[in-house]
């Protein structure tokens, strides 16, 4: 099985989709990196010979940040808005949207499950 | 769609000309603006801003993080009460 940046990639699968398995890699990603390492993007995981992950690990290595060090990154960028008191980072402290989207209705992502309030009983059909 | 490269950033040009002139003759002054767009560069760092909310000034000391940011950005402009029912809950808590 090949393992790549700590992530075991699902050997049934062509490589194409077994390496968005890793956090940081999408469609367009894992396509870039199978055209740098030269290698068939329609091959299976299981297909793949101990040089070919070699050469895919090296490519990812040296030009994309993944994993770990992404989501590290990614929570560094939404604590610098919270410490600087700036408008998204308030959003962010509250768990409610920062671009701007309506929160009167959905924005369920953020908000988490529904709360019921005691006490608000119009509008039964809505909840 | 952001702003073009080609035009720079956008600062109120009295503004700027205020920061320009504390920063000449080396003074720290609090300077009130209502231009919440204006962009906040490298020469705002270290002085104090009272942005206008359309209700009254909130004071905000410049540090390096919020260059790039805009004024508006860190003087809010919707006061959170509370939903209705919630209140009525911790009054009773509270009373």
């Amino acid at each position: 099985m090949a393992r790549i940046s700590g992530v075991d990639l699902p050997k049934n699968k062509k490589v194409l989709y077994g390496l968005q398995y890793i956090y940081g890699i999408g469609h367009h990603t894992s396509a870039d990196i199978l055209s740098k390492a030269k290698i068939d993007p329609n091959r299976k995981i299981s297909d793949l010979t101990e040089e070919d992950v070699a050469e895919i690990r090296a490519v990812l290595t040296s030009e994309y940040k993944v994993e770990g060090a992404l989501r590290s990154e990614v929570q560094q960028n939404v604590k610098r808005l919270m410490d600087i008191g700036s408008y998204r980072g308030i959003r962010h402290r509250k768990g409610l949207p920062a671009r701007g989207q309506r929160t009167r209705t959905n924005s369920r992502t953020r908000k988490g499950k529904r709360k019921t309030v005691a006490g608000k009983k119009k509008t039964p059909t809505k909840k | 769609m952001p702003r073009s490269v080609k035009k720079g950033p956008y600062i109120h040009y009295k503004l700027a000309a205020r920061i320009k002139q504390l920063n000449d003759t080396n003074q720290k002054k609090i300077i009130k603006t209502w231009s919440r767009a204006s962009v906040i560069t490298p020469d705002f760092v270290g002085h104090t801003i009272a942005v206008h909310n359309g209700n009254k000034m909130i004071p905000i000391f410049i540090t390096e993080n919020m260059v790039g940011h805009k004024l508006g950005e860190f003087s809010p402009t919707r006061i959170f009460r509370g939903h209705p029912g919630t209140k009525a809950e911790k009054a009773a808590k509270a009373g």
